[in-house]
């Protein structure tokens, strides 16, 4: 059976015109998608039932023992953290925060490896963005700052910018201008109309220096500002300034170098400066699926997009202080829930090896390099193939995930709303 | 008065404090004071052995003594208003937010944003602060905005962030963005530090070392001769940040 219109659950881009051949509980084709979509749909490696250590290697348990020692734990840890979720849709993210507000635990979703200083930025200065499709059907100069979308997110060029054509931008490749910035010259640079080699940390500089060039002080600029000449500086603000309706994407280029958000805010305020000639926008390229969404459901329940302590009862948020990475590092908490993420292959090593001192619990559909720090795994639907829930565009445009077949794994919410039951009957009324 | 609070050996050592409760004239009144540790809440006397000596009529007449195992204790002085702290070892984040008046004495390192906000009184680190060290708290539009924070050893990354008054003072190093959006107040900094004052708009920073990676948008518009450490230094001075309309002051010491 051919399915259409479907959603595909890796990137943020969220692409929703695949189309993928189904055979009872087997994915056979998928139409449209990119290398890393047909591996999503294709993949087939996921972990039978749920698993335990027990002193000598995994064992094999019911869901019920699963979950139950999984409550039991968190139940008696004095700084629980509950971490992950960018990898499973809003509704089981939901549940996760009210789990973690019963438990006086903290949670934390993937931001705190990838945007989460873009969101530091935007509270800091606010954040002119726009959705995908305005950029599609209007932007006719392009940034991609510190990323490379052709290896990360590889249908964002053919679906909004450079080879889209929009209904304001009849012949894209042709109209619209592109310039990437970053470190080493990338595939996506190969394209680029203005391509900027930045040496790495020289990211404020520039961006500095365009802001005092786009405001009219282009004589206080030095001959090189971060390995980039004067000359290209200048160039590539006339092109920034030459622009009916421009569009800045920005990467991790940006968020993981020193400055972190202080990049971010430069370059928002960069994007401000040139609306004031003309109009910008500015937008993260979000990895995670629904990084985004986790970001928008922490928000509307707790008024935090990530990093939230409800140690006191109450939300408390501080990212460097309540971040994941930052707990882990020193040591602090004493029991671990991964949903939807990796830790063990994103964070690092100090962190890695608090996991695997701690009791850390697993709920994933696969195998991965987190199991091996886990003491308990419980394997899942995967959201958009056996599953279905909501999930947010990088832009922030919320699209429902399709289930495909109905397979024989629970989803996140199911094992979410057990946990959370016994949670609530161990803690009393 | 002086209340001695040393700590008591825990078992699960890592996991943090938050005892803002710790100030003077909550001792004064003799309240049941609790702190917590993780999501439990605890009585004083559950983490730390106390021992008082002699009578206080009024806040300022009180001295808290920190010892043991400190560095996990964190907003130690949280809107402190008198009265005196003497921390024996190292401390926790956060120590002195918001504090208007007394004094803080850290004979070991602080941790992460050491007076944050602060609005007046005195905090004295005699070994390193970590980041944030008198900065803001996210989001807040100005940081410490009046009273002296004095580091004897290095400080870290965004010190005085939204620096909007008082004075601050590093002896050793800064690290990345010392006094960045610093928009009043006063920043010394005696030893290096790397991007200085980044989209600063008023206020005075002065460095004593060398500063990396100087930033492009700031206007050299002469020199002028400064005292620290008993010596008078010749320094470039600066304005900007230009990428901001910025109107403060960068001197940086000619070496």
């Amino acid at each position: 059976m051919k399915i259409e219109d479907v959603v595909c659950t890796f990137c943020g881009c969220l692409c929703d015109d695949l189309v993928v051949e189904v055979d009872g509980r087997r994915v056979v084709s998928v139409e449209n998608g990119c290398t890393l979509a047909n591996e999503k749909f294709m993949g087939d490696h996921r972990l039978q039932s749920p698993i335990r250590r027990n002193g000598k290697g995994w064992e094999h348990i019911s869901y019920d023992d699963a979950i139950r020692e999984t409550a039991e734990i968190l139940c008696d840890a004095d700084r629980p953290i509950l971490y992950g979720w960018s990898g499973t849709h809003g509704e089981a993210q939901s549940i996760g925060i009210h789990l973690a507000e019963l438990l006086g635990a903290l949670v934390d979703n993937t931001s705190t490896v990838c945007h989460g200083p873009s969101i530091l930025a935007i509270q800091e200065v606010g954040h002119p963005g726009c959705t995908l499709g305005q950029v599609k059907n209007r932007a006719d100069v392009v940034v991609y700052w510190g990323t490379n979308p052709i290896d990360a997110h590889p249908r964002h060029m053919s679906r909004y910018t450079t080879f889209a054509d929009g209904f304001f931008l009849k012949e894209a490749f042709r109209d619209r201008r592109l310039i990437v910035v970053d470190v080493r010259k990338t595939e996506s640079a190969n394209i680029a109309d203005e391509f900027i080699t930045i040496e790495p940390g020289g990211d404020y500089a520039v961006l500095s220096a365009l802001r005092a060039i786009v405001r009219g002080k282009r004589e206080i600029i030095p001959p090189s500002v971060s390995g980039v000449s004067r000359e290209q500086l200048f160039r590539v603000a006339d092109l920034l300034l030459s622009a009916k309706f421009g569009a800045i994407f920005f990467g991790l280029g940006l968020t993981m170098s020193p400055g972190k958000y202080k990049n971010v805010r430069n370059a928002i305020e960069l994007t401000e400066e040139l609306s004031r000639h003309t109009k910008y926008t500015i937008s993260p390229m979000r990895g995670h699926w629904n990084v985004y969404g986790s970001n928008e459901v922490f928000t509307w329940i707790t008024g935090y997009p990530y990093a939230v302590d409800f140690a006191r009862g109450i939300a408390f948020y501080n990212p460097g202080e309540t971040t994941s990475v930052d707990v882990l590092r020193r040591k602090e908490c004493d029991a671990c829930l991964v949903v939807g993420s990796d830790p063990g292959a994103h964070f690092p090593k100090a962190c890695a090896e608090h996991l695997a001192r701690i009791p850390t619990i697993q709920i994933d559909p696969h195998t991965n390099a987190t199991t091996h720090l886990s003491r308990i795994q419980i394997p899942v639907a995967v959201t958009g193939i056996d599953a279905e829930g909501t999930a947010y565009r990088m832009d922030g445009v919320p699209i429902r995930t399709r289930m495909l077949f109905k397979g024989e794994y629970p989803s996140d919410t199911e094992i979410l709303e057990r946990l959370y039951t016994l949670v609530k009957e161990a803690k009393g009324p | 008065m002086r209340v001695i609070l040393r700590t008591k050996p825990r078992k699960k050592p890592f996991i943090p404090i938050e005892a803002e409760a710790i100030i003077p004239q909550n001792f004064l009144r003799k309240n049941d004071i609790t702190v917590y540790e993780g999501n439990k809440e605890r009585k004083l006397d559950e983490i730390f052995y106390i021992t008082t000596e002699g009578p206080a009529v009024s806040p300022d007449q009180v001295e808290i003594v920190l010892s043991g195992e400190t560095g996990r204790i964190k907003r130690v002085g949280e809107y402190m208003n008198a009265g005196r702290i003497v921390i024996e070892g190292d401390i926790g984040m956060h120590c002195g937010n918001f504090m208007s008046a007394g004094e803080i004495i850290i004979k070991g390192n602080a941790d992460a944003w050491l007076g944050r906000e602060m609005r007046g009184g005195i905090i004295r680190c005699e070994g390193n602060a970590s980041h944030y060290c008198a900065a803001g708290y996210r989001g807040e539009k100005r940081g410490m905005r009046g009273g002296i924070v004095q580091v004897m050893g290095n400080a870290g990354d965004f010190t005085a962030e939204y620096l909007s008054g008082g004075e601050v003072t590093i002896h050793g190093d800064c690290g990345d963005l010392p006094g960045v959006e610093m928009r009043g107040g006063t920043l010394i900094i005696g030893g290096n530090c790397r991007r200085p004052c980044g989209n600063m708009t008023g206020g005075i920073c002065m460095i004593f070392g060398k500063a990396d990676a100087m930033l492009p948008t700031f206007r050299n518009t002469g020199s002028e001769e400064k005292e620290y450490g008993g010596h008078h230094h010749r320094m470039t001075m600066y304005r900007g940040d230009i990428a901001n309309r910025g109107k403060g002051t960068l001197l940086v010491k000619i070496n």
